[in-house]
């Protein structure tokens, strides 16, 4: 049987070019359905399983998948703020944890991303160098965002201008790293993490100042009575935050009417979650609770669907291209019709004959499936990487 | 022909080579449980002294109490490093005093869901000071900040309310314990309203005089215990300037006052102009900070007998 | 060697039909078949050889019922049996002059090689000229060196019976005679018999006998001398 398998072998080996066609083209009609569902299975797991740690969300009214989008990747467009009090209400009733995200900001490119810092303890976040978040002022930086921007504990980030447009809205801040996250293959790589409180200045609602009741701030005052002291102008709106003047910093108003874009909340059961939900039904609030894995879900549903359209054409293709590879053995097959002649007229037995002859496409088919299925753990193995840094495009 | 059905059987050798078990994601809906409340000592980090006393007083060996401030800083101006903070943030309970008491908190990273506000039952009782400072930004107009008063510790029943917090919200951590922070409780709440009931005792004869306070810290035990009080910015360690002196007279013509309450020992050369000035001077030491020597009930005790001749108008 | 019986033989339901009353062909001897085309000498080498049945008669070959035997069985007798040359030489294009000439043992597992095979094909190659070439393939070989491959390719296997189809007929003159040269001095040195199909009557001097199926229904089978 080797002899006669070596016959073929040698076959295949002179008409090279046909071969590799042949495999070539065997190989990717078998991969390919199946090297995209891999990917299509890869991508859903990836976007969903954010969604899946993340239970539920309230956010302004409006389109959910906005909110899901700009919330768990920090992506599309900033929705409506809503009110930070919406925090209280939802973890006074006993029934989640609520953790607040305001992520309205950039720094050149990057999320600036306002919370809490059980946000970190939430997401699994750990701290690769430096330190956690203490005071205002301070962020943590992904770490992907970090080696991009050149950015180690004790450097400095600036926030970006709101718009070109903005001259008297926000005020850049500039932010001291604390800290450098551990790599986490999500999202919050590419994010710098500040309190809450600091975006809040950030956008302009909170600030700190010289204290100018005394003697040494004289020139910043307009004017002085015995209760009030004006300041001028000339006070400088900080766009740092360091220790001589973090005391001085303060919110004017009451925090609860403060801007967040979303609440990331964690119900602490099934029961809870279910009546959560029910709260939140009410037409005349401004506020909506989504479930993200649900949002998503549809969102998949239509990437499921192209995915058929996408197959089914690969099937087709497939088939065709099976019916050629088949055509092109057959032909192979007369083409060699004195050589079996030969063979069988030397004395070439039935099997061996039989052999030389089936060995090409034998060969040809077990090769492609090797080969297939090589392709296919290959983008099992790298795909996923490669889908992430497309999601992160 | 048989090679035909090989092809079909080598694409279903290779879909079934290929197809790797992909499970659907696993759905997590609620939350994991809060840390879990497990055997050894619950971590407590407070702001003020007080509320040290008032948490070990009440949770015993349960708890582990850290109050990181140094002794000669005063709690409510005090700015931890970085690290303190960090510190903080790892407690399982972060007890604040309420009322804007420490500074640093607005400032600092905390976890909310472990911040307790002793303060937050009695809201509605707390003391609006018109700061001696308004300001105002240029586009803004004018605004005062509103400040509050917030050494609500020195009405002994808001310390008693506070304390109540604090069993509530250790009970909730570790409810196998409830009974033993309630017996805690109880034999504090005991202390502190023996002190308060003497205090209103000596209140309720009614002969208190007007008194002054050397700084706005004794609002809430002047509500309590019926002192008619004003205060000044006067240290205890500085020899106050001529314009205080001033300011001093001017407000002694509206407010004759025949005491000042003072945190700390005053200057001898300060006590004796006061004294010129008819004001005789006495500690009441607010005990934000650990005491060099005792405890807070100790120091309430002195501060009882300084107050003595205050309020029966000896 | 070959001894044939009432034979009677057509293809299908074709108009041909080879009859042969007789036919005995000792061992060792050189037979050339001529005739006009279609008279049946390549159909009867095909019978000798077992690659075709008789409807009828008897066919014995190296004393063995050739036209009673299994298909399969005829192949391997075949194989061993047998070594054939064709007009067109019949290379395998894609297997090297080696390759070519080792054939026969990687068709069939009745013929098992071993070291000394391959030393005696080598041998053949040099014998009759080949050696530099045993790696190059056919499409890079003269038609004079192809025949001289299929003829190696023929005798490896030391046959009892060579059977050739107008092993010249595609050849100059030169590789003409050198081919057949390589025929007749392999039949003289193993006492082979050799059963040669040809046109070119220029050659027949060179067998020992020679039969005409000039008349294809009859035959005449008589041994005789030769014949110029």
């Amino acid at each position: 049987m080797i002899r006669t398998l070596y016959l073929g072998w040698r076959y295949l080996v002179y008409h090279r070019l046909k071969t590799s066609i042949l495999v070539t083209s065997i190989t990717l009609i078998l991969f390919l359905p199946v090297g995209l569902r891999v990917i299509v299975d890869q991508s859903s797991k990836q976007l969903t399983a954010r969604a899946v740690s993340t239970p539920l969300m309230v956010g302004s009214k409006g389109s959910p998948l906005e909110l899901v989008l700009s919330t768990l990747y920090f992506r599309s467009e900033i929705p409506e703020t809503m009110d930070y009090g919406e925090a209280a209400q939802v973890a006074d009733s006993g029934l989640a944890r609520a953790i607040p995200i305001y992520a309205k900001f950039r720094a050149r490119g990057r999320p600036i991303v306002g919370t809490s810092i059980e946000y970190f303890a939430f997401r699994g976040l750990r701290i690769a160098t430096g330190r956690q978040l203490a005071r205002l002022g301070e962020c943590v930086v992904g770490s992907r965002a970090a080696e991009a921007m050149g950015l180690e504990p004790g450097g400095h980030v600036v926030s970006s201008p709101e718009s070109v447009f903005d001259l008297a809205g926000v005020y850049p801040l500039k932010m001291n790293v604390a800290g450098v996250l551990e790599y986490s293959d999500t999202a919050d790589d590419d994010a710098i993490f500040v309190d809450i409180k600091t975006a809040w200045v950030i956008a302009g609602l909170g600030h700190g100042h010289q204290d100018v009741s005394r003697p040494e701030a004289a020139g910043a005052v307009l004017s002085r009575d015995d209760e009030n002291v004006t300041a001028n102008a000339s006070v400088v709106q900080y766009t740092e935050i360091t220790d001589e003047n973090r005391d001085s910093f303060h919110f004017h108003g009451d925090l609860s009417g403060f801007p967040i874009t979303a609440l990331v909340v964690v119900p602490l059961d099934h029961k809870s979650s279910a009546i959560l939900q029910g709260r939140y039904e009410s037409e005349e609030l401004s506020t909506q609770i989504v479930r993200p894995i649900t949002v998503m879900d549809e969102l998949l549903d239509t990437i499921l669907t192209v995915q058929s359209f996408v197959v089914a054409g690969a099937v087709i293709v497939g088939l065709a291209t099976l019916a050629s590879a088949a055509l092109v053995f057959m032909l192979s097959l007369r083409l060699r019709r004195r050589e079996i002649e030969t063979l069988f007229k030397i004395g070439g037995s039935r099997l061996a004959i039989g052999t030389v002859m089936v060995s090409e496409i034998a060969v040809v088919l077990l090769s492609s499936v090797v080969l297939a299925g090589l392709l296919t753990l290959v983008t099992r193995e790298f795909g996923s990487a490669a889908i992430r840094a497309l999601i992160r495009m | 022909m048989g090679t035909r059905r090989c092809m079909v059987g080598f694409s279903l050798l290779a879909t079934l080579l290929v197809s790797s078990g992909c499970s659907g994601p696993a759905t997590t809906e609620v939350a994991p449980p809060p840390t879990p409340a497990g055997d050894g000592a619950l971590s407590v980090y407070v702001v003020d002294y007080p509320l040290d006393y008032f948490a070990k007083r009440i949770g015993g060996d349960r708890v582990a109490v850290s109050f990181p401030a140094p002794a000669d800083e005063d709690p409510a101006f005090w700015s931890p490093d970085a690290e303190t903070v960090l510190a903080y943030q790892g407690a399982d309970l972060i007890l604040l005093n309420g009322a804007g008491y420490a500074k640093w908190v607005e400032v600092a990273t905390l976890p909310k869901s472990r911040l307790v506000d002793t303060s937050a039952a009695f809201g509605d009782r707390l003391i609006r000071v018109d700061s001696t400072l308004t300001h105002s930004h240029g586009p803004e107009g004018e605004h005062s900040h509103g400040e509050t008063a917030f050494t609500v510790w020195l009405d002994l029943g808001l310390a008693v309310e506070q304390a109540r917090a604090i069993k509530e919200v250790l009970a909730a951590a570790r409810p196998e314990h409830a009974a033993d922070f309630e017996d805690g409780f109880s034999s504090l709440e005991r202390d502190l309203l023996a002190v308060d009931t003497e205090l209103a005792g000596l209140a309720a004869e009614g002969r208190a005089r007007p008194v002054l306070g050397s700084h706005p810290v004794y609002q809430y035990l002047a509500r309590r215990y019926e002192l008619d009080l004003a205060s000044v910015h006067f240290e205890p360690d500085e020899f106050p300037d001529e314009a205080a002196w001033s300011g001093l007279e001017a407000l002694l013509n509206e407010h004759p006052a025949a005491w000042m309450l003072w945190e700390g020992e005053p200057l001898a050369e300060t006590a004796s102009r006061l004294r010129d000035a008819g004001v005789e001077s006495v500690v009441f030491d607010p005990c934000g900070n650990r005491p060099p020597e005792g405890d807070f009930l100790t120091v309430m005790r002195a501060n009882v007998d300084n107050l003595r001749p205050v309020l029966t108008g000896e | 060697m070959i001894r044939i019986e009432d034979l009677k033989f057509r293809y299908g339901e074709g108009d041909f039909r080879l009859s042969m009353a007789a036919l005995e062909i000792e061992r060792g001897s050189t037979v050339a078949f001529v005739g006009p085309s279609g008279s049946g000498k390549t159909t009867l080498l095909n019978l000798v050889a077992g690659i075709i049945v008789p409807q009828n008669g008897l066919i014995e070959t190296d004393g063995v019922e050739v036209s009673t035997l299994s298909d399969a069985h005829r192949r391997d007798f075949r194989i061993a049996k047998i070594g054939l040359v064709f007009q067109e030489f019949e290379l395998l294009e894609y297997l090297t002059v080696l390759d070519n000439i080792l054939l026969p043992y990687r068709i069939n597992p009745s013929l098992k090689p071993d070291l000394s095979v391959r030393r005696r094909a080598e041998q053949l190659a040099e014998q009759v000229g080949i050696a530099d070439k045993l790696s190059r393939f056919p499409r890079r070989l003269s038609q004079g060196e192809r025949q001289r491959v299929a003829v190696c390719r023929a005798v490896l296997p030391q046959p009892a019976l060579l059977l050739a189809d107008e092993p010249t007929g595609n050849l100059d003159p030169l590789n003409k005679d050198r081919v057949l040269d390589i025929l007749f001095d392999y039949a003289g040195a193993t006492g082979a018999t050799m059963l040669a199909v040809t046109h070119d009557h220029d050659l027949l001097g060179r067998f020992a006998r020679v039969i005409d199926f000039k008349d294809y229904h009859e035959l005449d089978t008589t041994p005789r001398t030769e014949e110029r």
